[in-house]
């Protein structure tokens, strides 16, 4: 496939009336090949149909070049025909006369026999024969924009440019013309660029979905490959087994994009007090049981009794979300899966490398396996019942769920797949969701089972559609869950807030570990602006009052661990064990320079200081790590462990810089 | 269908359509019409008003002559009330035509400059300003006799709502058409007919029919100053020099009825020509 559209570098300002320049778009590099369908799509103002406008020659870029076919583009042209939202028709003029002044003009050296067969042809094509002689007044929206896409298309332009086409019309005509639309490019073989608000159209239409971040100086945040084969039928995408994730890809970059704008709109400038860099801090969380300790901090005054006057708890949906707003700094901390320090420092998700550091485990255990529950009702209720189950059913591919490629979630899944000889991604496919969608999509069918904390373990039980197949007791009993993270030079710019951060949470640990306090958390936790769920799904962990079974008792509720002195300190050992089991699937390389990467996202320090200054005894002896299948973790030569694993992908070394990078915003 | 069903009682239906249509639309200025001489006769025969009331004007033998005889000539001056409408009407199609070319052409052009727009418009506003009887003596101090003096107000009077309105026709052109155009690279020439033209055409017609009432309105006030030509503005001063209160009112019914013809007669051919 050639580029037949090539955007580089391409910029665009405009002066505004007070003298100044707005800055639209920045830095847009786009090749566009012959054939393809791309959809632009973006928040209003984000400069996409400027764009689309610099591709027709209508308004020029101030830097970079627009080109097509290797000319750069300096003025509009019919081999880049447009279709405004608006349809633009001359109402003066009838349907046919309206394509004929489009076809005589342009095509002024076909015969006038040959035109006046292009004309018919395209008004055949759109079907509005029968509508040929009458003024776009007559016309319906939907029949009026099909007008102005016969007009584009007698031209036979390089590129069609539609500029939110079907913005204007009701959702039936939409999803018609939207149908058309695509038999016409596809019998053509057009090249489209098209300008949308709309997810489903973007994904039903496209082959590429370009996304444009929020301007001033917008640039494009990400690209989505659909990979959906042609043709395509509007009712029929939706069944593709990727159309909901391509479009929450989508609808989740859209939310960000707006959720930064509210976030820079407020930004405030960093509150110094009490001897601390910052008091005003934005952490984030997911509901989970989990959170506990930080919803207690809040609720409880743990942080303003450390000087951290002005804390904000973010709720965020997804870890994704916490991934995005550490490393786009809008978030100064959050409660994280213990492997994302880990994950993010080394560059995961194709990231570039991220330092992040982690100087307290806010919760250990709290995590579950579920299966669906006809598993439970065919009679397998084990590992090795669910490996026989899937060598006897070959063709069915099973799907579990994770909340996160870092999470103890994905690794102790794998760990468990892994050591009852089933392959996680060749035998099975795991999918990321986030976790409150897990008991929908396991009740919908879509996930065949999932590895997630609680309260959703509980819930699938409760509600009768899940089973919990294995807890963390049964894994690796007192495995890390979540941990407290800060980017490096967050840490570093402000060590004290730091040390004063985990004094609140290492506090609000202890007061959860309580028996006495279980009720009122239970009750804090409920709350709407955390949880928002039933009191009676949030458990803290009493093993021997709640089961997660669909009828007797089958195995003992995995209870969160919040308080365990040298317990909540940072251990290397199992940042190690997390970071061979990455490489392990092939997800991250192995860093050569381990020893380093574990020493500085182990904020060893940070903790022991806290500790100290609140009397907590945190003497501490190095352990082997105890798994479920007796093979224990020295920590001593992770790659001669990682040699002697049977089921893993490809390992590979790498030596991995971590530079700090200034934060962008 | 309804063709070939065409019996009595459709028939019947359609004549109480008629009779409906009459009530509603016919009766009500009828009424009001008659109401309007009632109460102007009772003002009159009260002493309420000291002008004379309808049947007055109708028992005046003067005025009664002047409405039974419109086309008698007698002199120049000496003329029925028609053939005094006609030599004033025919003044104004003369100013108004002229006004009406000169506006359209002056529209376009500034409406399509903004260069042009901002170093004519204010004075334009500045003009427009100025009242029709003000340039009755600027007029005939700079063309000295009264004819062309006349035309030039009626001109003056209503260049500038065809102007303007012809000039805000152009640069409302909508963003949409002008960017097809670029698109399809149209001749200037293609443009100024197929876009331009059909795009602004309602607003010249708007201007064009405020244009037309104002230059009626001139005629009369221009006439009157300007003594000794033919024309229905004269003939009332002439009336009032003279006392003849009826005839003045006789001619006033003549104004206002041509005023609102030539306003009914635009308004038709706007709809007709500028109506999408």
């Amino acid at each position: 496939m050639s580029t037949l559209v090539n955007l580089e570098q391409v910029e665009k300002s405009f002066a505004l009336p007070g003298g100044q320049e707005y800055l639209a778009l920045k830095g847009i590099d786009l090749q566009i090949h012959q054939g393809e369908f791309v959809a632009l799509i973006g928040h209003s103002g984000c400069g996409k149909s400027t764009l689309l406008n610099m591709v027709a020659g209508l308004s020029l870029p101030t830097g970079g070049i627009v080109a097509l076919d290797g000319q750069t583009i300096t003025a509009p042209g019919p081999d880049r025909m447009v279709v405004f939202q608006h349809y633009s028709l001359l109402p003066w003029l009838t349907v046919r006369q309206n394509i004929a002044l489009a076809v005589n003009t342009v095509l002024r050296n076909y015969s006038p026999a040959e035109r006046q067969q292009i004309i018919e042809e395209h008004i055949d094509l759109v079907g509005l024969r029968h509508a040929a002689d009458k003024l776009p007044a007559q016309l319906s929206g939907g029949m009026k924009q099909r007008v102005a896409i016969a007009r584009a298309l007698a031209l036979r332009p390089k590129v069609l440019l539609l500029d939110e086409p079907f913005g204007a019309l009701d959702a039936l005509t939409r999803g018609n013309l939207q149908e058309q639309l695509m038999r016409i490019c596809e019998e053509h073989q057009m090249t489209t660029i098209m300008v949308t608000h709309d997810v489903d159209e973007a994904v039903l239409l496209s082959d590429r979905v370009v996304m444009l971040t929020n301007g001033p100086g917008s640039q494009i945040g990400n690209i989505l490959n659909i990979d959906i084969p042609r043709p395509r039928r509007r009712l029929e995408v939706v069944n593709h087994p990727s159309y909901y994730s391509y479009r929450s890809e989508i609808i989740y970059f859209l939310n960000q994009q707006k959720r930064i704008k509210q976030w820079r709109a407020r930004k405030a400038a960093v509150i110094a007090r009490h001897g601390l860099e910052k008091i005003n801090l934005d952490i984030g969380f997911v509901p989970l049981t989990a959170c506990a300790p930080l919803v207690v901090a809040q609720e409880k005054g743990f942080f303003a009794k450390h000087g951290l006057e002005e804390v904000n708890l973010v709720r965020e949906t997804s870890w994704r979300g916490i991934q995005d707003g550490i490393s786009g700094g809008y978030l100064d901390a959050a409660q994280m899966p213990a492997g994302m320090p880990v994950w993010m420092s080394l560059g995961g998700g194709d990231n570039p490398p991220q330092p992040v550091v982690t100087a307290l485990t806010l919760t250990r255990n709290g995590n579950a396996i579920t299966l669906h529950k006809r598993f439970y009702e065919k009679g397998i209720h084990t590992l090795g019942q669910l490996k026989a189950h899937i060598l006897d059913s070959p063709s069915q591919q099973l799907t579990f769920g994770v909340v996160h490629p870092s999470s103890m979630h994905n690794l102790l899944l794998r760990y468990w797949l892994a050591a009852g000889g089933i392959h996680p991604d060749r035998d099975v496919t795991l999918k990321t969701l986030p976790p409150a969608q897990m008991v929908a999509n396991l009740t919908a069918g879509n996930i065949d089972g999932y590895c997630v904390g609680e309260p959703w373990n509980l819930r699938a039980a409760l509600e009768g559609s899940g089973f919990t197949v294995a807890t963390d007791l049964e894994i690796w009993l007192g495995h890390p869950g979540k941990v407290l993270g800060v980017r490096e030079d967050w840490a570093k710019a402000y060590p004290n807030t730091h040390i004063a951060l985990v004094k609140a949470l290492l506090e609000a640990c202890r007061y959860c570990e309580d028996p006495a306090h279980q009720e009122e958390i239970r009750e804090l936790l409920s709350q709407r602006a955390y949880l928002s769920t039933d009191k009676s799904y949030i458990h803290l962990g009493d093993p021997h009052r709640i089961t997660c079974d669909l009828d007797t008792p089958m195995r003992e509720y995995a209870h969160h661990q919040f308080f365990l002195g040298a317990g909540n300190r940072p251990s290397r050992t199992e940042h190690l064990w997390m970071m061979t089991q990455m490489a392990r699937w092939g997800d991250l390389p192995f860093p050569r320079n381990w020893v380093e990467i574990l020493e500085r996202v182990c904020q060893v320090g940070v903790f022991s200081t806290a500790a100290r200054e609140l009397g907590i005894d945190v003497s501490y002896q190095r352990q082997p790590i105890q798994l479920f299948d007796g093979i224990p973790f020295q920590g001593e030569d992770p790659v001669a462990y990682l040699n002697s694993l049977s089921i893993k992908h490809d390992i590979y070394m790498a030596e991995v810089a971590l530079d700090r990078r200034p934060v962008l915003l | 269908m309804t063709a070939t069903l065409s019996s009595p009682a459709s028939k019947s239906r359609t004549a109480k359509v008629n009779l409906a249509k009459y009530r509603d639309q016919v009766l009500p200025p009828l009424v009001g019409i008659i109401g309007f001489l009632l109460v102007w006769q009772l003002c009159a025969s009260t002493n309420l008003v000291r002008l004379p009331g309808p049947w007055d004007v109708w028992m005046d033998e003067r005025s009664r002559y002047l409405i039974l005889h419109p086309w008698y000539r007698n002199s120049d001056l000496d003329q029925g009330l028609l053939r005094q409408t006609l030599a004033s009407l025919q003044r104004v199609a003369i100013g108004y035509c002229s006004a009406g070319l000169v506006g359209i052409a002056v529209g376009i052009l500034v409406g399509s400059s903004v260069w042009i727009n901002r170093a004519l418009d204010p004075i334009f506003q500045f003009l427009r300003m100025v009242a029709p009887l003000a340039w009755v003596p600027i007029a005939l101090a700079a063309l000295q006799r009264n004819e062309p003096a006349a035309l030039f107000v009626i001109f003056i009077t209503s260049i500038w709502p065809i102007l303007i309105n012809t000039a805000v026709g152009v640069q409302q052109i909508p963003e949409d058409y002008i960017n097809v155009s670029k698109v399809l690279k149209l001749s200037k020439m293609d443009f100024f007919f197929k876009v331009l033209l059909p795009s602004a055409l309602p607003y010249m017609f708007t201007g064009l029919r405020i244009g037309i009432g104002l230059s009626w309105l001139a005629i009369i006030a221009a006439e009157i100053v300007m003594s000794g030509v033919p024309g229905i503005g004269f003939f009332i001063w002439d009336a009032y020099q003279q006392n003849y209160v009826t005839e003045i009112i006789v001619a006033v019914i003549y104004i206002g009825a041509v005023g609102l013809l030539l306003d009914r007669l635009m308004a038709l051919l706007q709809s007709k020509i500028a109506s999408r």
